[in-house]
């Protein structure tokens, strides 16, 4: 019963953040790749590049970086298209997904609000 | 002919008033030498002084540094970006190769969004991975600045100068007739001490300074000073005095 209490406890601390921030980390930012390419796209909105490329700026390994892509064109945070026979990805346009970008960005300078997005990438990840 | 100043003090007097407009430009020069800072600062003279808006295309170095690099001479870079006067755009050789081919590209629809007249590519270097075949590497640099030229920008190329002091290889000559002109930024070494000499190689279509002057990176940005005086061999690196040179040649046997 205690413990239960206290995961309750846990999650209602954890789950204390703007809702659609919340929303965001669930649905959208639910990986730590994510969460990196998110970043790197919020510092660097008019980079239109390939997965590989990508890969290079973020340090990662271009096999782990495709899919969280996909993922996030599917989130609608990244948009894909085709230049030639090249496959890039780029920021959507669309103002309201930029402004939640630069919303869980900014909340990311605040340490406690960084703990309790981890809490939530790894209960998503279980 | 219509002139597209630097403001860059010495340099515009260097190029007859200014590049031409709609030219490319190249600047390539060792690592340290300044190209990039010549390049950031025509672009943010050209948003500042001659109301130009201006783009900047980087393949390797991220926006974060151009923002830190212009603010140690008190370039406002975000907030240029902030006031749609300058984009700050990281991508790569063959991504922005293939979307300026395209109608409405990506890029082509931010310099339209700004009206953008100026633009910094950073650097030219990069677009060696495309190919080992200079012959095919001379087209696909080709198109990349008929495609710049097309969006009406007068752009600065920067490229990377493998020797620190001296002369280029031979193998990097390739761009220079590409490009409408050619800056050269040199160390030379003079009474133990490095400085920098740029010197105007190239002018298609207009005269220039013929002379290789000095110049600084100061905290307010580069400035180009006087030639070099009484000096030979600047380009090499290693100048030596004339009064020798006259002794090396008809007295010493």
């Amino acid at each position: 019963m205690a413990a239960m209490g206290s995961n309750d406890l846990a999650a209602r601390l954890m789950g204390d953040m703007a809702p659609q921030l919340l929303e965001f980390l669930k649905t959208r930012v639910n990986s730590f790749i994510k969460w990196d390419l998110v970043r790197f796209f919020h510092e660097n909105p008019n980079t239109t590049d390939t997965a590989e490329n990508i890969a290079r700026y973020a340090g990662r390994d271009v096999a782990i970086i495709e899919g969280e892509l996909d993922e996030l064109v599917g989130a609608g945070v990244l948009e894909r298209q085709r230049i030639g026979d090249l496959q890039v990805y780029s920021l959507v346009a669309d103002v309201e997904m930029r402004s939640l970008v630069e919303q869980f960005i900014r909340a990311c300078d605040d340490r406690q609000f960084r703990v309790k997005a981890i809490y939530h990438i790894i209960r998503g990840m279980r | 002919m219509e002139r597209v100043k630097t403001g860059i003090k010495g340099l515009d007097d260097m190029l007859a008033g200014g590049f031409l407009a709609e030219t490319a430009n190249l600047v390539e020069g060792a690592p340290g030498t300044g190209k990039t800072t010549l390049g950031m600062q025509f672009i943010y003279n050209g948003i500042t002084q001659f109301n130009e808006p201006g783009l900047i295309m980087t393949f390797e170095e991220f926006p974060q540094q151009y923002y830190r690099d212009a603010e140690t001479f008190g370039w406002d870079f975000r907030g240029l970006e902030q006031a749609d006067k300058l984009r700050v755009i990281m991508t790569s050789p063959e991504v922005g190769k293939s979307d300026l081919e395209r109608v409405g590209g990506r890029i082509e629809a931010m310099a339209r969004e700004i009206g953008a007249r100026r633009i910094l590519v950073d650097s030219l270097s990069h677009f060696e991975r495309l190919s080992d075949d200079p012959v095919v590497l001379r087209g696909v640099l080709f198109g990349f600045i008929n495609a710049l030229k097309r969006e009406g920008l007068t752009s600065v190329l920067t490229r990377e100068s493998l020797a620190l002091i001296g002369e280029n290889s031979s193998a990097e000559e390739e761009i220079a007739f590409v490009a409408d002109s050619y800056l050269m930024l040199r160390y030379v070494e003079i009474e133990s001490a490095i400085r920098k000499a740029l010197l105007v190689l190239k002018l298609r279509g207009s005269d220039h300074a013929k002379d290789i002057r000095q110049f600084e990176v100061t905290p307010s940005g580069i400035e180009v000073r006087s030639k070099f005086e009484g000096r030979e061999g600047i380009m090499s690196g290693s100048p030596h005095r004339m009064a020798e040179s006259f002794i090396e040649a008809f007295v010493r046997r």
